[in-house]
């Protein structure tokens, strides 16, 4: 089978400036559909822009970040904007529309994107919040869930619909150990239909037992991603 | 050079300096306008174009102009008539009587369509819009600035421009015309009616309609079609603009809602003097 690529980045550089507080120096890595990354940041990183440059929301200082084999600085804006639909995010801290309800929150992108009948999302959501042990959708707005809620809820979002790319940044933070098992099987599922997973961890902490799943992993140190995994 | 000539020299060369200093701080001051209007207007005009493309258009954000319509528009509403009806009160009624005193009331309907639908309407309509779905665009804005909001919505793939700003726009565009008719039409029916019960010369009620209907020109149709739409858009556009400039604390959001006001009065004003002297001289 041919390998497609989803996500590449070449010698990409970036210094921080806020809303980033960590540099990245000549990273290089790419993930193809179907593949499971995962990048160990180390303790109390914050701020890591790999996400925002995976999502070409911002320009590396040198190399090239390309989705689907295009540079993001490539395309045309509208082009950019439509390409994103199709990547599914857990963001590291925020990323709620707090005039929205979380149910709302949850299909927005996907309500924007697709013509699909709300019904149909909803059922979809719903089926997700199920295994990741909600009864419901949550539909109160974001202020009102707990941190911990919150996140997983977070993760429905992320893996609605058929993305093509899925990043994770912390996707268990504010959660307990044990809590990773129904995404890891959701984030597999997701990479079965040809989605590539970027999951982005401080360590290997409650991911103990699913390292096989990840066929690269890289260690952050410093400013450079070092293959641990390839 | 002796001594005393170099230190005039070199003091008229510190003074030239300095004057240059000054003017310079003026020129960008200026330069910094212009390119703030440029703004505005570069994205009045992407408003514009892209409001007409269904494809900018997905359920999303025929979702939020909705909503604006309700909140600029429907919720609004009464308020808007209640002002009508005090404006009814004060400028109807007493256009009725001093007319009726002077034996002047053939011009009943041209002073009241000038009064009411060339100015008072599109400007009263447009100031209460500006206080009340202005300021709160422009602070909403901000704080979605500021809590990361705006960049989360860029990231799933909503173009904030077409998501945040071309609804909001459009919203107080359509609202601010629907509420100057209605402000049109209570001022005059309550002032007829405040007519009525404090005894003036009201005459019959189609009488009154038809020296209204008779005043009106295109020129009139015209004038407050660009007060309301222009002006309402205009509105919309410099409240988002203001309310996405913040970059940093929440403390800029207070300070980016006042400008947003102060500008789209300034713009109202302008706007409408030019409509009124273009259409009418």
């Amino acid at each position: 089978m041919d390998t497609v690529s989803i996500l590449r980045f070449e010698d990409v550089s970036l210094a921080a400036q806020p809303p980033y507080a960590l540099d990245l120096a000549e990273v290089s890595l790419e993930l193809n559909a179907g593949e499971l990354g995962l990048v160990l940041t180390g303790p109390a990183t914050e701020g890591l822009p790999l996400a925002d440059l995976a999502s070409g929301l911002v320009a590396p200082d040198t190399g090239l970040v390309r989705f689907q084999d295009e540079d993001w600085q490539d395309r045309h804006p509208d082009t950019a904007t439509a390409a994103r639909g199709n990547i599914g995010r857990i963001f590291e801290k925020r990323g709620w529309i707090s005039n929205l309800d979380v149910d709302e929150n949850i299909t927005l992108a996907q309500r924007h994107h697709t013509t699909r009948p709300a019904a149909e999302l909803e059922a979809e959501a719903l089926a997700l919040a199920k295994q990741f042990g909600f009864d419901d959708l949550p539909r109160v707005r974001p202020a009102l869930l707990r941190t911990g809620e919150l996140r997983r809820a977070a993760w429905i979002r992320a893996l609605l619909g058929t993305p093509l790319l899925v990043l994770l940044e912390h996707p268990l933070r504010d959660l307990p150990a044990h809590a990773a098992a129904p995404l890891v099987a959701a984030v597999q599922s997701a990479a079965a239909r040809g989605a590539a997973v970027l999951w982005i961890a401080e360590s290997f902490q409650g991911l103990e037992t699913f390292r096989p799943v990840f066929s690269k992993v890289w260690t952050l140190e410093g400013a450079r991603l070092n293959a641990a995994k390839e | 050079m002796d001594s005393a000539a170099r230190a005039r020299y070199t003091h008229g060369v510190a003074e030239i300096a300095a004057n240059m200093s000054i003017f310079g701080n003026i020129g960008t001051g200026w330069v910094d306008k212009g390119r703030t209007w440029r703004l505005y207007f570069a994205m009045l005009w992407s408003v514009a174009r892209v409001a007409v493309q269904p494809r900018y258009w997905p359920r999303t954000t025929r979702d939020v102009f909705a909503r604006q319509l309700l909140f600029t528009g429907v919720e609004a509403w009464k308020f808007i008539a209640l002002i009508a009806c005090m404006v009814g009160l004060a400028i109807v009624v007493q256009s009725q009587v001093w007319l009726t005193k002077l034996g002047q009331t053939a011009h009943l309907g041209p002073i009241l369509v000038m009064v009411v639908v060339r100015e008072l309407g599109p400007l009263l309509v447009n100031f209460i819009i500006i206080g009340r779905s202005g300021t709160a665009m422009a602070i909403e804005m901000g704080n979605m600035q500021i809590s990361g909001e705006v960049r989360a919505l860029d990231a799933q793939g909503l173009d904030p421009f077409t998501y945040l700003v071309l609804p909001r726009v459009a919203g107080a565009a359509v609202s601010i015309f629907c509420l100057t008719i209605i402000f049109i039409v209570v001022a005059f029916f309550s002032g007829y009616l405040f007519g009525v019960l404090t005894g003036a010369q009201t005459g019959h009620p189609m009488r009154f309609v038809n020296s209204i209907f008779g005043a009106l020109q295109q020129a009139d149709v015209l004038n407050v079609l660009v007060k309301t739409l222009v002006c309402g858009a205009m509105t919309g556009v410099i409240c988002c603009a203001e309310g996405l400039s913040v970059t940093t604390a929440s403390t800029e959001v207070p300070q980016a809602a006042t400008r947003a006001v102060v500008r789209s009065t300034a713009t109202l004003f302008i706007i409408s003097a030019l409509v009124s002297l273009v259409t009418y001289f």
